[in-house]
């Protein structure tokens, strides 16, 4: 098994990290999990079912921009919101995947969705980026 | 221990309280929705990773200071391996246990070998391999 620590460090009080390998197992695991850390976190109905829109939606599109081969998420709550950050993307990743989210007649759902969205830069050179969504509830 | 040099499929960390052991058992759901894995194995997996879960939760923190408790599945063949980690004093005996102590052997009857050590950064970890065909379960 690889050392590798995951790219947030360890914990903080109410998150997760998860790191998965690029293919089947992306869409069913970060579903659960989020949906575990949701309900955990008495997020109402209608914010769950967005949140895991949300998941199905990154689990589609992230794997293409993955920068090694796997996917890298970390799942924070607090009573009000929950923060997913997808990590690791490649160089222009982020960017992509957030076009990639645009669905004719219906907008992007990734924008329609979130509350918050934001591209961070990661590693010396910014070869790195991750995408952090912020939806909001209660 | 001996390190295996394949990434793993799935690695989870969260901070090691019992609520999280929830999160962790479901996301060995999806591993086992994911890679069709047989349900009497899948669940047997469960169980084995539950009790190792456990283990961190009740006996690596006891100084009060909450810790982490990392899981890492690597499917090989017809085996899967899965790491329990954490960052406590290792295992030993316990006379003040609050438990039974049926975790490990339990652990020990659910896998086809179980090792326990720690690895090169001085974690403590449970390392499982299960086997994936029926018939050798």
């Amino acid at each position: 098994m690889t050392d590798t620590p995951l790219p947030d460090g360890p914990p903080t009080e109410n998150s997760v990290s998860l790191r998965l390998a690029n293919g089947p197992l992306a869409a069913p695991v970060l579903g659960r999990v989020v949906s575990m850390v949701l309900a955990r976190a008495d997020c109402p109905m209608d914010r769950l079912d967005d949140a895991l829109i949300v998941c199905d939606t990154l689990s589609a599109h992230a794997p293409a921009y993955a920068s090694d081969g796997h996917l890298t998420f970390t799942v924070a709550t607090s009573t009000r919101e929950i923060e997913l950050r997808v990590c690791e993307l490649a160089a222009q990743g982020a960017v992509k995947l957030l076009a990639d989210a645009a669905v004719p007649g219906v907008g992007n759902v990734l924008e329609r969705l979130s509350d918050e969205l934001q591209i961070e830069q990661a590693g010396d050179d910014g070869s790195r980026e991750s995408l952090i969504l912020t939806l909001r509830f209660g | 221990m001996t390190p295996a040099t394949t990434t793993p499929d799935m690695e989870l960390a969260l901070p090691a309280r019992a609520a999280n052991i929830a999160v962790v058992r479901h996301a060995f759901g999806a591993l086992g929705e994911a890679f069709a894995i047989d349900q009497q194995i899948l669940a047997n997996i469960r169980l084995a990773v539950t009790e190792a879960c456990t283990n961190v939760i009740v006996h690596a923190y006891r100084d009060g200071n909450e810790g982490s408790l990392e899981v890492l599945a690597t499917l090989l063949k017809e085996k899967l391996i899965v790491v329990v980690r954490d960052q406590g004093p290792g295992i030993a005996p316990r006379a003040d246990s609050p438990g039974l102590g049926l975790g490990l052997p339990l652990i020990a009857s659910l896998t086809e070998s179980v090792l326990l050590g720690r690895d090169d950064d001085d974690r403590t970890e449970v390392r499982m391999t299960f086997p994936l065909s029926p018939a050798r379960a």
